[in-house]
């Protein structure tokens, strides 16, 4: 038998117990799990039986593979996900999106909960990214799964502007708040200090979270296109600033499922 | 991560065995300003290459030991001699001493730390209280799994720095007729000083001094649950438009001028801790 790369065992698994592809990605952050459940499940794969796939640790996090449809589209859906902070690589970070390409994704779907910074923004509320700051420190590793040429163009485009403008008119015609803002990554895993909220506002960004820019820029370098919401989970008021727990996030960003739901059913049916 | 629960309770074993008291506070010595120790009544002092899972201090003008006895009448655990970053250790490994503290039992920890001034209202010399910080190191000490005997995944930072420990340093700063602020402290890798060009920024983005150490175990101490001060020594004043070439030798002279009046400040806030 010959040896496979951890990418072809994974692959292999996904053949064996679903044997379909999916144009569509998605990775569900803090609060999400309403989606996952609004997913015609045809199979979820608990992460420990993919090769390669670390196991998610964080709260509030499920860690499995679910395939089906949403809609009429097949869609591949990672409920939880894997962060820096639990202490993975960049690499172990974006190996199920090398999975997702080999599973034929062009278009992935991200969402996260994060801390609100725009003192206009309310909890619960949501943002699609129009641009990130990347506060991670963490290097870009040279991947062998694809060519040097197809390195993303670390501009704008890497959050899709037809699909952002598809995306406002839809909460405009549904009736509910859509933000379009700036997303600064951090680390973490504690929570940022007054000082740290001053200087992230300073700087320009709407929202601070822990995730979303590893799998955003690897899945743009992969020849995907690209879309990240944020679910406003508490914001920050740094002058008058109350303990944040990971409960109360996980809070939060429950009120704002359903129109994430909204969001993708939508967005899955124009593509 | 949880090797670490391991570690801190063979070093706590192994300081046990030769210390029998409890640890009111644990107190983390910064550049040139380890001279506190002689006002500590020793009742054992160990070298850091004695302790299990210790680093061993390799740093300018920092001295490598561990000191068990009494500050005033409260039992304190004090390290002489700190890790950094810069050293090139990992986050994890410099901290250990904090829960280690915490595990003997210390629920207060005091920092101190040499620092350059950016706000123009300091001057050379000037003790800073830290009210808050900003962590540019690039790295976070929790990093890994969690492991929840230790503290919780995700840690609050709104309140860092013990407000009430603060007014009170600052309390008797103005009974001792010493110059304290208050403020933010920023903290990078190291281990260059900055440019001017970095100073501006740092400035720009909210501090007030910038160091290389006293944010990863400050981050350490609020997940263990543990009331923190920080005292920053403005060693070195760092006005981008009227920038000197830094002096290592200068940097420790007046921090050890400043030496006394920190002595004082934190001699005063452990003597009105109640026991």
């Amino acid at each position: 038998m010959a040896t496979h790369s951890p990418l072809q065992a994974a692959q292999q698994v996904l053949d064996q117990r679903w044997g379909q592809t999916a144009r569509f990605g998605v990775i569900l952050g803090t609060g999400a799990d309403e989606v996952a459940q609004q997913i015609e499940a045809d199979v979820e794969i608990p992460y420990g039986e993919i090769p390669g796939f670390p196991n998610a640790t964080a709260i509030g996090h499920r860690g499995q593979l679910v395939c089906g449809k949403l809609g009429q589209a097949n869609i591949v859906a990672m409920q939880g996900r894997f962060h820096l902070y639990e202490g993975y690589s960049y690499q172990q970070v974006q190996f199920p999106l090398q999975l997702m390409r080999r599973l034929g994704v062009e278009l992935l779907l991200i969402s996260n909960a994060a801390g609100g910074l725009n003192p206009v923004y309310k909890s619960g509320e949501l943002m699609v990214l129009k641009s990130h700051i990347d506060l991670m420190f963490r290097s870009w590793p040279v991947s062998s799964d694809h060519s040097v040429e197809s390195r993303p163009h670390m501009r704008a485009d890497v959050y899709d502007r037809s699909l952002i403008a598809g995306a406002l008119t839809h909460a405009r015609r549904e009736d509910f708040v859509l933000h379009q803002g700036v997303y600064a990554g951090l680390l973490g895993p504690n929570y940022e200090t007054r000082a740290e909220y001053r200087f992230l506002r300073k700087i320009g960004a709407d929202v601070v979270g822990m995730s979303t820019i590893p799998e955003v820029v690897y899945a743009a370098d992969l020849g995907m296109r690209v879309m990240a919401f944020s679910i406003v989970a508490n914001v920050a008021k740094p002058d008058v600033l109350e303990p944040t727990s990971g409960e109360e996030v996980i809070d939060a960003a429950a009120v704002a499922a359903p129109r994430l739901c909204s969001l993708f059913h939508q967005i899955i049916r124009n593509a | 991560m949880l090797e670490l629960y391991d570690q801190i309770n063979e070093a706590v074993a192994f300081i046990r065995d030769q210390w029998g008291e409890t640890p009111h506070a644990g107190i983390i010595l910064g550049t040139g300003l380890g001279t506190l120790a002689d006002q500590i009544d020793v009742a054992v002092s160990l070298d850091y290459a004695e302790i299990p899972h210790f680093l061993q201090s390799t740093a300018t003008s920092h001295e490598g030991r561990l000191i068990c006895g009494s500050l005033g009448n409260l039992p304190i655990i004090a390290m002489q001699g700190r890790f950094h970053m810069y050293e090139g250790y990992e986050l994890k490994k410099i901290t250990l001493p904090v829960r280690v503290f915490k595990a003997l039992g210390a629920d207060l920890l005091v920092l101190s730390n040499a620092c350059g001034g950016l706000n123009p209202n300091y001057q050379l010399g000037d003790i800073m209280l830290i009210d808050d910080q900003i962590n540019l190191m690039g790295d976070n000490p929790l990093i890994g799994i969690n492991d929840d005997r230790l503290g919780p995944r995700f840690p609050d930072m709104s309140e860092p720095y013990n407000r009430l420990l603060i007014d009170r340093a600052l309390r008797i700063a103005r009974r001792e007729d010493i110059i304290a602020h208050k403020g933010v402290f920023v903290a990078v890798a190291g281990p260059n000083l900055e440019t001017a060009a970095e100073y501006r920024f740092l400035r720009t983005i909210g501090a007030d001094v910038v160091g290389m150490s006293t944010v990863p175990e400050t981050i350490v101490a609020v997940h263990a649950g543990m009331r923190v001060i920080g005292f920053s020594c403005i060693t070195d004043m760092c006005l981008p438009d009227a920038l000197k070439p830094a002096n290592v030798d200068e940097i420790i002279a007046v921090a050890n001028a400043a030496e006394p009046k920190l002595t004082q400040l934190v001699m005063g806030v452990l003597a009105e801790e109640s026991v």
